[in-house]
């Protein structure tokens, strides 16, 4: 029963809601600019000079990531581990915390790699119309909406928890 | 703001004036001619005229150009003098270029014979690579002293070869020895593949021999085409490529000696590529047997200009009309400079369409006002702005480039104004170092503290950008004279939204807002429907299409990322600060926190810049181009003398025959 008392202390539950936050968005961020990084060296080994552009789009997927950071951070700071003294959770604000972190880890993960295609699927538009980068960015930036929806979410929850 | 107004030119002149004629018209550089199709001409004149254009003077000065600019690369590569990144062309004037086409043969003798050189070089390389593999051939050889040639006497067999490395040489040695006593055997070398052999035996004993060397995995090695020892083989390579080296220092130097043509190369290759540009713009005009047409547009405000200069100098019909209703004519876009830099976004989506507003003078203040809010930090925006501008100010920018440097430096500003109001300067930099005991205020209120309300500011922001928007379409209706449209599709929308935002306010704003909102509706119900004759489909219409609030309210909340992205900044930089400070007030410290300081702030900049960059874009594109703006328009450009390396300098103001 004492393991099963300490598991599920509010301080164990809120750095598991953080950790998962940076788990699952950072993974779906490596995953998603990994696979647009794929496609743009392909491109890259026959134009060279289209490097600053794809590197860009590859870019994208990657901000998943640092929302991820960035609501474990918040959470972090909130319950006193990260600058300032250490504040004993009760468990039911465990859980507050844990479940305000889902959005973004969830919605980040999935997000970055449906973003991912989209950008990889730009790379097509940059090798045949390198004029149109700036269509090929909106739309990868149509699905970072969601992203950016779900990291508003975490920290609106995370600022509204009461500690 | 302004797309500027164009004119259309018509022209048709006597074939004798052509060039002259078009000589003049590059000279000027502001009409853009268009494409005559001869076979579906307006002027119903298809029976007369055909496609003029000289495909094959195109592709031949096109070779030429090519040959040129491969022996000005060739010229490069002996680096005489380096040319900044930024550097203004050279100007030319025209006595240079004249002394330069009088002496166009000599120039052609120095192209011919750097490419012969060029092509020596070649050879030798590849000279020197047959060479080098010779010589990595033979080196394991290098200490057997029979010569390569021979490979029986009289009455003996010389072989040499190579056994695999785990093939015990010592062992083949005794085997031999002892099944074929006449024989000799040497192991020349090893190394980590195999080991090599040399074997002499008498030819009485060749099947034991062969039957040994097969169990060892012996292969032959034969060296054709070559005489005496191995080392005196490499050592006449060697001597053959130091041979080379030198040779090559000949002809580079003799190329060298030519890299002071390298600025008439230059100038040559530009007057071949503004010939080339003349014979190719006649394709796209029409001829009869002693005339020439032409169509094309050029601005408004140069008519005059093109018009006293071409009927002054030449007897020719020439027609400079205003753009027709509809007409599709190429944009160029004129805004003043606080506005010009942010061109850039709205050609990237598309050109206005020739019926359409310019959008930018709408778009620059909220793609400033947005940039800033999702960086919104002074320290952040202080570098942009002066890394920006200190390339503004050192390198002499043209277009593109420009434009985008122009449009980072307003950036940083607005970032440094957000930063200020909402005291971010390089996150929490200052309470991080002095341990909380200095911090510096917000100016207006700290977004972290209640991010609530700077949610609302977005959406309020959001709202003001979509009304901007929707009073865009609004204006683009009345200038055609839709009154009715706006009466109809637009105006109930304000009502119905601002009544909606008051509703959410209290009070006594909310019971106004309430009937805004009711009144709003009530018009949308009844006039959406119009294209309908049914009355009952007509109200049914009117009454989905209240639905479209979802779609407004969509557009609204999607400016939450306006605070998403701010907070995001401000977070990112406190993580960064309190890495730096965690090992404490001490030199290694210092020295960390320096270090970790300067490595994320540059990180953090550069991921913040794009992410603004890409969401302001994005607010742009689809919450406020989808309210009103269609696009399509192409761009103008002008038939004008365009060169690669220098500024040719013709503009003397007479025709040149």
């Amino acid at each position: 029963m004492n393991i099963l008392n300490a598991l599920f202390s509010g301080n164990v539950l809120a750095l598991t809601g953080a950790a998962l936050a940076v788990i699952l968005a950072g993974v779906g961020s490596a995953k998603g600019v990994g696979l647009v990084g794929e496609t743009a060296a392909g491109l890259v080994s026959e134009e060279p000079e289209s490097f600053g552009k794809v590197l860009l789009l590859q870019a994208l997927p990657g901000t998943q990531g640092i929302y991820g950071l960035l609501t474990a951070f918040v959470i972090l700071n909130k319950i006193g581990i990260v600058g300032g003294t250490a504040v004993e959770l009760t468990t039911q604000q465990g859980f507050l915390f844990f479940m305000a972190s889902l959005p973004i880890a969830i919605v980040g993960y999935l997000s970055a790699i449906a973003q991912a295609r989209a950008a990889a699927a730009g790379i097509g538009i940059v090798a045949k119309r390198p004029e149109e980068l700036a269509k090929a960015i909106t739309f990868a930036a149509m699905v970072e909406t969601y992203a950016v929806l779900a990291l508003l979410a975490s920290i609106l929850m995370v600022f509204g928890i009461r500690v | 703001m302004a797309i500027v107004k164009m004119d259309k030119i018509s022209l048709i002149g006597l074939q004798r004036d052509r060039n002259a004629i078009i000589d003049s018209l590059m000279r000027m550089g502001v009409v853009q001619i268009e494409d005559i199709d001869a076979d579906n001409s307006e002027n119903g004149l298809s029976d007369l005229i055909t496609k003029s254009g000289d495909e094959e003077k195109v592709i031949q000065l096109d070779t030429q150009i090519e040959k040129i600019k491969a022996a000005i690369d060739y010229l490069s590569g002996f680096g005489t003098k380096k040319k900044g990144f930024f550097e203004a062309k050279r100007v030319v004037e025209k006595n240079e270029l004249n002394e330069i086409i009088k002496n166009e043969s000599d120039l052609w003798d120095i192209v011919e014979n750097i490419d012969r050189l060029n092509e020596q070089l070649a050879l030798l390389r590849s000279d020197e690579n047959r060479l080098s593999n010779l010589i990595a051939s033979l080196e394991p050889w290098e200490n057997l002293r029979i010569p390569v040639e021979v490979t029986s006497t009289k009455y003996t067999i010389v072989a040499q070869g190579v056994v695999p490395v785990t093939a015990d040489t010592e062992a083949l040695e005794n085997e031999l020895a002892e099944s074929a006593p006449q024989s000799y055997f040497e192991r020349v070398n090893r190394d980590k593949d195999q080991s090599y052999i040399s074997i002499i035996y008498h030819i009485s004993c060749e099947s034991a021999v062969s039957e040994i060397l097969k169990k060892y995995g012996f292969s032959k090695v034969s060296f054709s085409g070559l005489t005496g020892t191995p080392a005196a083989n490499i050592a006449n390579a060697r001597r053959q490529i130091a041979e080379i080296k030198e040779k090559r220092k000949d002809i580079q130097q003799k190329i060298r000696e030519f890299a002071g043509s390298k600025d008439k190369l230059e100038v040559l290759h530009d007057y071949l590529e503004i010939q080339r540009d003349k014979v190719k713009v006649l394709s796209k005009m029409a001829k009869t047997d002693k005339t020439f047409i032409l169509e094309g547009w050029l601005p408004a405000e140069k008519s005059s200009e093109v018009k006293s200069v071409i009927s002054q100098n030449w007897e020719c019909v020439l027609e400079i009309r205003p753009s027709q209703e509809g007409e599709d004519h190429p944009i160029l876009l004129r805004n003043n400079p606080l506005v010009r830099p942010f061109e850039i976004i709205t050609e990237m989506y598309s050109l206005p369409n020739s019926r359409e507003v310019d959008p930018n003078a709408v778009m620059a203040p909220f793609y400033f006002l947005f940039f800033g809010m999702m960086v919104s930090d002074a320290g952040y925006g202080l570098v942009i702005a002066l890394a920006t501008g200190i390339i503004l100010k050192k390198f002499k920018l043209q277009g593109m480039a420009h434009k985008m440097i122009s449009l980072l430096f307003f950036g940083g500003i607005s970032t440094f104004i957000w930063g200020a109001l909402f005291g971010g300067w390089f996150g929490d930099v200052v309470s991080a170092v002095t341990s909380g005991k200095y911090t510096i205020p917000p100016i207006w209120f700290n977004p972290l503290d209640d991010p609530i309300r700077l949610l609302i500011w977005s959406f309020i922001f959001g709202a003001l950008h979509i009304f901007a928007g929707m009073g865009l379409k609004a204006y683009m209706l009345i200038k055609d004279g839709k009154l009715l449209d706006v009466l109809f599709d637009i105006i109930p929308w304000y009502l119905v939204l601002i009544g909606l935002g008051m509703l959410a306010a209290g009070g006594f704003i909310a019971v106004i807002g309430k009937y805004m909102a009711i009144i709003g509706a009530g018009v949308l119900v009844l006039t959406q429907g119009r294209p309908e004759k049914n009355i009952i489909k007509r109200l049914f219409k009117g009454i989905l299409s209240l639905y479209g609030v979802t779609g407004y309210l969509s557009d609204i909340l999607s400016y939450s990322r306006l605070l998403a992205l701010g907070l995001s900044t401000g977070v990112v930089a406190t993580v960064i600060n309190t890495m730096g400070t965690l090992f404490g007030f001490n030199i290694a410290g210092i020295i960390i926190f320096l270090v970790v300081f300067i490595i994320g702030t540059v990180f953090n900049i550069a991921i913040n810049a794009l992410g603004a960059y890409v969401h302001t874009s994005r607010l742009q594109y689809v919450e406020f181009f989808g309210k009103f703006y269609e696009g399509g328009g192409k761009g103008y450009e002008p038939f004008k003398i365009k060169t690669k390396y220098t500024n040719i300098n013709i503009n003397d103001g007479r025709q040149s025959k």
